[in-house]
C-alpha cells in the first residue's frame, strides 16, 4: 500500500515561506549583508513519505510540485554529489517545443509555458531568454523533416515554420547561407518560442522553493540499495513488490515511495528495485568558447552537421553535439569531438575561426530505444521513474516534475505522460522522437 | 622607518583628472605616454632595440621593440590601465605579464581576447582595449554606484523577475556587460593544417627540469618532442640571474644538439587515453595556429608553477603585481614597473624581485611575509596605486606593490590522466597525489609541479625523469613491434622493466597565504570577490562546485589557474573546513584555449561524383546534392524523361547505390541474420529483394542482393544508407560473429552502375552483349548474369525494375563507365534512348508504389507498416529485429493500438492538385476538433497517368481501400483524397517489368 497523503490539487500552488524573498528592493535594502541560506541544511531522518533519488532538476522539480501542488512535504531529495551536478549542470540549456509527434509537442509545449513563468513561480530569476530556435536543413530530406515538424507543430498551436536562406540570414547574419559550403543551408525550421535558460538557476530555484515548503535536500548521500518486499525477483524485489525504503551511504531510510530521477545512472538505480530498464547510457559532449560581444541572436541547430550553438548572456558560445556512439559512464570526452565540432561550426559560420575553445565536458544521457522518456509508475509499487530523457531532459524538467507529482499524489497517470509509461516497450507503443531528437536541441 | 615615508604628497600619486600614468582618458581612448618607463639596455633583455615596431593602441600610435609583448610595449610607453573589469568596470593593469594575465586581454584587429601579456608585438597591429569604455557609460556608472551595495555575485538571480514583460529589456542591458572582444563573423577564414606525430616522449614544459628531461631522454635514443608555452626555453631562468640565464642557454643548446624537436609558443592542450595528446602550435612563422595530434609513448609533465595572487582590499588595482610579473617586465623587457615599491614576499622569488627592482633604481620597501606581516589594502585613485597599508598599520606611499604569496601547480594534464591533486599545507600548494603511477608509468612529472629544490636538484630530477621516460618508451615500442610482428620481424627481447628510482624532490615550507584580513578580488576575470564567496557559502552553496556555478569564480580566461586555490581557501575559511576537505574543481581540457580554426583544420569530407559526371555536365544536367554525391536531378524535362522510359528506353546513372561484395563460406548466414526474409535457397544467378530492420523492428534499409557464386554475393543498399549499412554490418560481424568466415568489401566506387529501363531495353542491351542470352526465358526477372558489355568484361547485370519497366542494372568496372554509357547512347539512337535523372526515377517509382527508406518510412516505421508482412519469415533462424517483428505480426489484436500507421497509396480527388510532401492528414474527433492521423510521405504529378499520385502513412483504421481522407494544405486549406487498393498506381500486376 502506498501511504502517501493525497489531496486534490489546489487551485493556486502553495507558495513557500522563504527566509528572504528576492527582489531588487531587497537587494538594495540588504546591501552588503549576506543572505540567509537558499535551502535549509537538516539531518537525514530515518523515515519520509517520499524519497526522491537524484538532486538534479527532475528530482527537485518533482519534489517542488509534490509540495506546492499537492501539499506533500515530508519528502527527501538525495544526491550522491552536489545538487545539479549531473546532466542539470552539463546540458546546453536549450528550451523548445518543436517536436515531431503530437505527444511530444503537447508535452514540451507545457514545459516551455512553465519555464516562461518559472522565475516568478520560484522567486528566482532563471534568466529564460526567448530568442528563437533555428534548425537548419542541408538536404532535401532534412528540409522535408522540417516541414513535417512545422505541420505537426502548427496543428498543435505551436509557433514553428520553415523559412528560406534569406530569412535565415536576416535572423542570424553570422550564418553562411551561400552555396559555398560543402552542405549549403537550404532552409530552416524557425521556432520563435525557443530559447536558452540559466540551467543552474533552475536547479537552485526549485531547490530553494521546495525547501521553503519543507522538502529536505541531502547532498553527498548516495543510494546504495533499495528495499522492496514481496516482489517476484530475487530478495523479494522486482515486479509485484512494494518499496519500503532505501539504504544510503549515510544510513537507512524507510519510505513507501521512491522516485528514480537519476538520468545516466537510472538503470543502475532501477536494478536496485529489481527492474530492468531499456536504457543505455551514452556520454554527450559539450564545449564553451571564450566570451565575445553578442552576435548570435538565436539558437542554431544543424542536425546533419551534428551541432547546436547558442550565445549566452555572458557572451560565450555554448556548443553541443550528438551523443557519443558507444555506451559508457566515462565522461572524459575526446579530442575528436572538439575537432569535429569546430569543423562543423566553421561550416556554418566561417568567420569564427579565431574564436577559442575554453573548456569541454561531458554529461551522461539515458537513452531509450524510441528516444522518449520513461515516466510514471512501475510494476514495483511505490517505485516511480522519471528517466530515459536522453538528450533533452532539461527541457522537460518542469512538466515532468509537475506531471509525475500528480501521478504519485493522485495515483492516476495524467494524460500528458500516459504515452511514456514503461510498459509501452512490452506493448509495442513506442513514441517516435528520433526525428526531432537526432541532434534536436 | 620606511624609506618611502608616509606623509601625503610624498608619493608619486597623480592629480585627479590629469590622466597621468593611464592610457585611458575620459574623452578619447588614445594613449598618452606620460612617463615612459623603458630602462636603458640591460643584460638578458629579449627586445631588439635596433628594430622598433609601431602599432596603435585605441587608435593612437605607440612604438615598441621586436621581442616586446603587446603588454610590455604598452607598459614601456607608460600605460598602466589595460582593461576594465567585467562587472564593476574597475580599471585593471598588468598582474602577471604572461599568458595567464587576466587584465591584459585585448582586441587585435579582428581577433578578440588576445593575451596581451603573451602575444608578441608586430608592426602595424591595431590593438584596442576590450570592455574599456562601455558604450553604455552611464549604465556602468549607475551599476558601479550600486555595486558596493547590491552587485554581489549572483545578484541577477535575485531580481528582474517582475514584471515579466520587462525582463527582455533587462536582459539586453545585462548582455552589454558580457566581457570579451568583438568577433567579426564576416572575417576571412584562414587555412589551418594539422599534423600527426608519434614521438616516444613528449615533454610539456621547457623550464630547467623539462629541458633536462628532454635532453636525457633524447640521449637515451628516444624521439622527443618538447613543448614550451612561452616564446623561448628556460622557464623561470629566463628572468633570473646571469648564471641562471646561462644555464637556460646551455640546456637549450643541449636539447638542440641532442636532436629534441622543440616547439615554442605551443602548448599541450589536452591528454586522453594512451597519451593521445593535442599539441597546439600558436600563430607564427609556420602559419596560422596548428593542431598536432601526437600519440606519445610517455608524457612528461613539467609545467612548472603559476604564481598565486593574494587577496586583500584593492588587490586588483593597477600597480599591484605578482613578483613574476614585475621581474618579467624588468628583466625581459627592461620596463620599470614603478618608481617606489613595496615588495611583500613569502619566498625566494619575491626576495629576488625586491633585489631586481632595487638594482633597477626603484625605491623598495621589502616586507617579509614570513614574519607574519601582511598587506591589508592597496589604496589610490583613478586607477593608480598611491598607498599600501600593512597589517601593522604602516602606510607606505608607493606606485607599485609586488606580492609573492606562493604557487599553484598546474596539474591539469596529470588530472586528465587520472592523477588527483592533493593539498600539502606545509608547502601551501597542491601536488599530484601519486606522481609517476598514472597509466602504468607512462605519465611522469618533474620540476616545480612535483616539488622544490636547488637548480641542480631540479635538473637532476629532470634528467632522471627523462631517462625513465626513454626506458619506458623503449619497452612500449618493443611491445608495439611484437603486436605487429606480422608486418616486420622483431629483433631482440623486451627491454627489462625499469623501476622508478628517482630521488623525489623535496618540498620547501611555505606559509599559507591566501587572503588577508580584508576582502579583495579572488577572480579578476570574473570580478568575484572573497566576500562574494563567503556570502555564497552562507547562502548554502557549500561545495566548491556550487560556489563556482553561483559566483562564476574560476570560469574566466585562465580557467582557474590563478583563482582556484584562493577560491578553495576562502571557501574553506568560510565553511570552517580545510583546503583538503574542500578540494578543487575538475580541470578540463584544453589547458590553454585553442582556436576553432586550428581544431577544425581542413574539412576531410569528399564530394563524390560518379565516373560519368563530366558526361552529365556535357548533357546539360541540373545537379542535385544527394548526401555526399552530386547527381543529375534531370536533363531539362523530367516528365519527358519519364515518358521516354515508358515508351522507349532510358539510361540512368545509379552509381551511388551502395554495393558490397560478400564472400566466404558463412556469407549466407550473414544475409540471413541481416535480412528479414530467407536466403538459404537463393539459386546462383538469382537476385532477391530484401529489407533490413534494426533491433526495434524499424526499417533500416532495403535493396537487392544477387548470388554470383556458391560463396559469393553482391549486395546493394540504398544510396543514402550505404555508409551506415557497411558500419552496421561490420558491427554485427566484428562484435557478434567474429568467428564467421566471411569478408564484406565495399565496392560502391569500384563499379559504375547504369540502369537501362524501358520496353526497348532488351533490344538495346542485345546490341552490346554477346556472351549472355538476354531472352525472356533465359534471363528472367530477378536474375543476375555476369558478362561483357560493349567489350567490357566483368560486368554484373541484374534484371530488376525500380521504375516498373523491363530493365537491366549494369555494374561496370568504374574505369569503363563512360565508355559503356556512351556505347549505350550510340547503339540506341534509333531506339530513342536518352538519359534520365533522379527526378524521373522518383516519379516512376512512385507510380509503381515503391517506397523510399527514410522518406516514406521514418525512424518509427516497422516493416509491417510498409506492407512487408509477406517478406518477414518467422519460420527461419534468428535475425535482426525478429522479436519486435514477431510481436508486431503475431501479437494479440487487442495489444495493437489502432494508431499504428500503414503505408498506402493515395490519390487526391482533384487530379491536378499535388499535395506537398509532409502535408498532414486529419480526422474529426468526437469533440468537434481535428486529430492528425497521418501524413503524405511522397507526392508527384504522374505524366503517365496524368494525375497527382501519393504515398501516405495513415493510422490502420483509415488505411482501407476507398477510405476518404482529409489533407491539410500548408496554407491550411482542406483537400479530399482516396486510399487506393494497391501501392502501385501504375501496372499493379507488374506485367511490364516481367516482359
Amino acid at each position: 500500500m502506498v501511504q502517501v497523503p493525497r489531496s486534490n490539487p489546489r487551485r493556486r500552488p502553495r507558495r513557500g515561506r522563504y527566509p528572504a524573498r528576492y527582489s531588487a528592493a531587497a537587494l538594495l535594502r540588504r546591501g552588503k549583508a549576506p543572505w540567509p541560506p537558499i535551502w535549509r541544511s537538516t539531518e537525514l531522518r530515518d523515515t519520509y513519505d517520499i524519497v526522491v533519488v537524484g538532486g538534479g532538476v527532475h528530482g527537485l522539480a518533482t519534489a517542488y510540485y509534490l509540495a506546492s501542488n499537492w501539499g506533500i512535504t515530508n519528502v527527501a531529495v538525495l544526491d550522491k554529489g552536489y545538487l545539479g551536478g549531473g546532466g542539470s549542470g552539463r546540458n546546453t540549456a536549450i528550451v523548445r517545443s518543436n517536436y515531431l509527434t503530437p505527444d511530444g509537442v503537447a508535452f514540451y509545449d507545457r514545459s516551455v509555458r512553465l519555464y516562461e513563468r518559472l522565475a516568478v513561480d520560484l522567486n528566482l530569476n532563471v534568466m529564460f531568454s526567448r530568442r528563437g530556435h533555428l534548425t537548419l536543413a542541408h538536404s532535401d530530406g532534412a528540409l522535408r523533416t522540417m516541414r513535417w515538424r512545422a505541420e505537426v507543430n502548427k496543428h498543435q498551436g505551436v509557433d514553428s515554420e520553415v523559412i528560406g536562406p534569406a530569412e535565415i540570414k536576416r535572423l542570424v547574419p553570422a550564418l553562411d547561407v551561400s552555396e559555398a559550403p560543402r552542405h549549403p543551408i537550404l532552409g530552416a525550421l524557425h521556432h520563435p518560442p525557443g530559447g536558452i535558460i540559466r540551467h543552474d538557476a533552475v536547479v537552485w530555484g526549485y531547490a530553494r522553493a521546495a525547501a521553503a515548503l519543507g522538502v529536505e535536500m541531502h547532498q553527498n548521500t548516495e543510494v546504495l540499495d533499495i528495499d522492496v518486499a514481496g516482489g517476484s525477483g530475487p530478495d523479494g524485489k522486482g515486479p509485484g513488490g512494494q518499496v519500503t525504503g532505501v539504504r544510503t551511504s549515510r544510513g537507512e531510510v524507510s519510505a513507501p515511495v521512491v522516485v528514480n530521477c537519476t538520468a545516466g545512472w537510472a538503470s543502475l538505480i532501477a536494478a536496485m528495485a529489481g527492474l530492468r530498464l531499456p536504457i543505455s547510457t551514452h556520454p554527450l559532449q559539450a564545449a564553451v568558447t571564450e566570451p565575445v560581444k553578442m552576435f548570435l541572436p538565436a539558437v542554431v541547430v544543424s542536425g546533419s552537421l551534428h551541432v547546436y550553438v547558442s550565445q549566452t548572456d555572458r557572451g560565450e558560445l555554448v556548443f553541443g553535439a550528438a551523443v557519443d556512439p558507444l555506451a559508457t559512464y566515462d565522461t572524459g570526452g575526446s579530442l575528436a569531438f572538439a575537432e569535429e565540432l569546430a569543423g562543423h561550426v566553421l561550416q556554418l559560420m566561417p568567420g569564427l575561426g579565431r574564436m577559442r575553445l575554453l573548456r569541454q565536458w561531458s554529461g551522461l544521457c539515458d537513452m531509450t530505444p524510441d528516444y522518449s522518456p520513461i515516466i510514471g509508475a512501475t510494476d514495483v509499487a511505490g517505485f516511480f521513474c522519471d528517466v530515459g530523457w536522453g538528450t533533452y531532459g532539461f527541457k522537460a524538467a518542469p512538466v515532468a516534475g509537475e506531471q509525475l507529482a500528480a501521478c504519485i499524489a493522485s495515483g492516476e497517470t495524467p494524460d500528458l505522460i500516459e504515452p511514456f509509461a514503461l510498459n509501452r516497450f512490452a506493448e509495442g507503443r513506442l513514441v517516435g522522437e528520433k526525428g526531432a531528437a537526432a541532434v534536436g536541441h | 622607518m620606511s624609506p618611502l615615508g608616509s606623509g601625503p604628497g610624498s608619493g608619486p600619486g597623480q592629480a585627479p583628472g590629469s590622466g597621468s600614468g593611464t592610457c585611458l582618458r575620459r574623452n578619447d581612448d588614445r594613449v598618452v605616454p606620460m612617463s615612459p618607463s623603458r630602462l636603458p639596455a640591460r643584460p638578458g633583455e629579449v627586445i631588439d632595440r635596433e628594430r622598433p615596431l609601431t602599432f596603435t593602441w585605441n587608435g593612437g600610435a605607440v612604438t615598441g621593440f621586436a621581442g616586446d609583448t603587446i603588454a610590455s610595449a604598452l607598459a614601456a610607453s607608460g600605460c598602466t590601465v589595460f582593461s576594465r573589469s567585467m562587472k564593476y568596470h574597475r580599471p585593471r593593469g598588468i598582474l602577471t605579464a604572461d599568458f595567464w594575465d587576466p587584465n591584459t586581454l585585448v582586441q587585435v584587429g579582428d581577433e578578440p581576447n588576445v593575451r596581451g601579456g603573451h602575444r608578441l608585438l608586430e608592426a602595424g597591429m591595431a590593438v584596442s582595449a576590450q570592455n574599456a569604455w562601455p558604450s553604455l557609460r552611464w549604465d556602468a556608472k549607475a551599476l558601479t554606484a550600486l555595486g558596493g551595495r547590491a552587485l554581489s555575485a549572483g545578484f541577477y538571480y535575485k531580481t528582474f523577475m517582475r514584471p515579466r514583460w520587462l525582463w527582455p529589456a533587462y536582459e539586453k542591458v545585462l548582455a552589454r556587460f558580457a566581457p570579451g572582444g568583438v568577433i567579426d563573423p564576416a572575417s576571412a577564414p584562414r587555412r589551418h593544417d594539422k599534423r600527426y606525430a608519434h614521438p616516444d616522449v613528449v615533454v610539456a614544459g621547457g623550464g630547467p627540469a623539462g629541458l633536462a628531461a628532454a635532453v636525457a631522454a633524447a640521449r637515451e635514443g628516444a624521439g622527443v618532442l618538447l613543448v614550451e608555452h612561452e616564446h623561448s626555453l628556460g622557464g623561470h631562468l629566463r628572468w633570473g640571474t646571469k648564471s641562471e640565464r646561462s644555464m637556460a642557454a646551455a640546456l637549450a643548446g643541449a636539447a638542440e644538439a641532442a636532436g629534441v624537436e622543440i616547439l615554442t609558443d605551443a602548448t599541450v592542450a589536452g591528454r586522453w587515453e594512451d597519451n593521445w595528446l593535442a599539441v597546439v602550435e600558436r600563430d607564427g612563422a609556420g602559419g596560422p595556429e596548428r593542431l598536432i595530434k601526437a600519440r606519445a609513448k610517455v608524457l612528461v609533465v613539467a609545467a612548472g608553477l603559476i604564481e598565486r595572487p593574494y587577496v586583500f582590499a584593492g588587490n586588483d588595482r593597477p600597480g599591484v603585481m605578482l613578483s613574476g610579473g614585475a621581474r618579467r617586465l624588468l628583466n625581459l623587457w627592461s620596463v620599470r614597473p614603478g618608481s617606489r615599491a613595496v615588495v611583500w614576499s613569502a619566498n625566494a622569488a619575491g626576495d629576488a624581485a625586491a633585489a631586481d627592482l632595487e638594482a633597477a633604481g626603484v625605491v623598495v620597501e621589502h616586507v617579509d611575509a614570513r614574519t607574519g606581516r601582511t598587506v591589508t589594502a592597496a589604496e589610490g585613485r583613478r586607477g593608480a596605486l598611491e598607498r599600501v597599508v600593512l597589517s601593522d598599520g604602516t602606510r607606505l606611499e608607493v606606485d607599485l606593490l609586488v606580492t609573492a604569496a606562493g604557487w599553484t601547480a598546474p596539474t591539469s594534464l596529470l588530472n586528465m590522466a587520472g592523477v588527483r591533486p592533493r593539498y600539502d599545507p606545509a608547502a601551501a600548494r597542491f601536488f599530484p597525489a601519486e606522481p609517476g603511477t598514472a597509466e602504468a608509468g607512462t605519465v611522469l612529472s618533474t620540476g616545480g609541479i612535483s616539488g622544490d629544490g636547488s637548480l641542480d636538484e631540479l635538473v637532476g630530477h629532470g634528467e632522471a625523469t627523462g631517462r625513465l621516460a626513454a626506458a619506458r618508451a623503449a619497452t612500449l615500442a618493443h611491445r608495439l613491434r611484437v603486436a605487429t610482428a606480422w608486418a616486420a620481424p622483431v629483433d631482440g627481447p623486451e627491454p627489462p622493466e625499469v623501476p622508478d628510482e628517482r630521488t623525489p624532490l623535496g618540498r620547501d615550507p611555505h606559509p599559507e597565504l591566501y587572503r588577508s584580513s580584508t576582502d579583495g578580488i579572488v577572480d579578476l576575470s570574473e570580478d568575484v570577490g572573497s566576500r562574494d564567496l563567503r556570502h555564497a557559502a552562507a547562502e548554502g552553496f557549500d561545495s566548491v562546485e556550487l560556489v563556482k556555478r553561483w559566483t562564476t569564480a574560476t570560469m574566466g580566461s585562465a580557467q582557474g589557474k590563478l583563482e582556484t586555490v584562493n577560491t578553495v581557501a576562502v571557501l574553506a575559511e568560510a565553511t570552517g573546513s580545510t583546503i583538503s576537505e574542500v578540494g578543487t574543481t575538475t580541470w578540463r581540457p584544453p589547458f590553454a584555449p585553442v582556436t576553432l580554426g586550428a581544431l577544425a583544420g581542413r574539412m576531410f569530407e569528399p564530394l563524390r561524383i560518379s565516373s560519368l559526371h563530366d558526361l552529365h555536365v556535357a548533357a546539360g544536367m541540373t545537379p542535385i546534392q544527394a548526401g555526399q554525391w552530386i547527381r543529375p536531378e534531370h536533363y531539362g524535362d523530367p516528365a519527358a524523361e519519364v515518358c521516354n522510359v515508358r515508351a522507349n528506353v532510358g539510361i540512368i546513372d545509379v552509381s551511388p547505390l551502395g554495393k558490397l561484395d560478400i564472400r566466404g563460406p558463412d556469407a549466407t548466414d550473414l544475409l540471413s541474420l541481416l535480412y528479414v526474409n530467407k536466403w538459404r535457397r537463393l539459386a546462383i544467378g538469382a537476385v532477391r529483394y530484401g529489407v533490413m530492420c534494426a533491433e526495434d523492428g524499424v526499417i533500416l534499409d532495403d535493396g537487392v542482393t544477387g548470388r554470383l557464386g556458391e560463396e559469393h554475393y553482391l549486395m546493394s543498399t540504398t544510396s543514402s544508407g550505404s555508409g551506415a549499412m557497411e558500419v552496421w554490418i561490420q558491427n554485427w560481424l566484428q562484435t557478434e560473429h567474429p568467428d564467421w568466415r566471411v569478408r564484406v568489401t565495399p565496392v560502391t566506387d569500384a563499379y559504375t552502375s547504369i540502369n537501362v529501363a524501358g520496353p526497348r531495353s532488351r533490344v538495346l542491351l542485345g546490341r552490346l552483349v554477346d556472351d549472355v542470352d538476354l531472352g525472356p526465358e533465359a534471363f528472367k526477372y530477378m536474375q543476375v548474369r555476369r558478362g561483357t558489355v560493349a567489350g567490357v568484361a566483368g560486368c554484373v547485370m541484374w534484371r530488376i525494375g525500380f521504375t516498373g519497366e523491363l530493365s537491366y542494372e549494369l555494374h561496370v568496372p568504374a574505369g569503363y563507365g563512360p565508355h559503356v554509357w556512351q556505347a549505350l547512347l550510340a547503339a540506341g539512337a534509333d531506339l530513342g534512348v536518352a538519359p534520365f535523372g533522379l527526378e524521373a526515377q522518383r516519379i516512376m517509382r512512385l507510380e509503381k508504389g515503391h517506397f523510399i527508406v527514410g522518406q516514406d518510412t521514418d525512424a518509427l516505421t516497422k516493416a509491417p507498416t510498409a506492407g512487408l508482412e509477406w517478406l518477414i519469415k518467422l519460420d527461419k533462424e534468428d535475425f535482426c529485429g525478429r522479436p519486435e517483428l514477431q510481436w508486431a505480426l503475431e501479437g494479440e489484436p487487442g495489444d495493437a493500438p489502432d494508431a499504428v500507421p500503414r503505408l498506402v497509396a493515395v490519390q487526391p480527388t482533384d487530379p491536378s492538385y499535388v499535395p506537398p510532401e509532409v502535408c498532414q492528414i486529419v480526422a474529426a474527433t468526437p469533440d468537434g476538433k481535428e486529430r492528425i492521423i497521418g501524413r503524405i510521405t511522397s507526392s508527384r504529378f504522374s505524366p503517365t497517368l496524368e494525375r497527382s499520385i501519393c504515398l501516405a502513412q495513415v493510422e490502420a483504421v483509415h488505411a482501407g481501400p476507398d477510405t476518404e481522407l482529409t489533407i491539410v494544405d500548408i496554407t491550411g486549406r482542406r483537400h479530399t483524397a482516396t486510399v487506393m487498393l494497391h501501392h502501385a498506381h501504375f501496372d499493379p500486376e507488374g506485367e511490364r517489368l516481367r516482359a
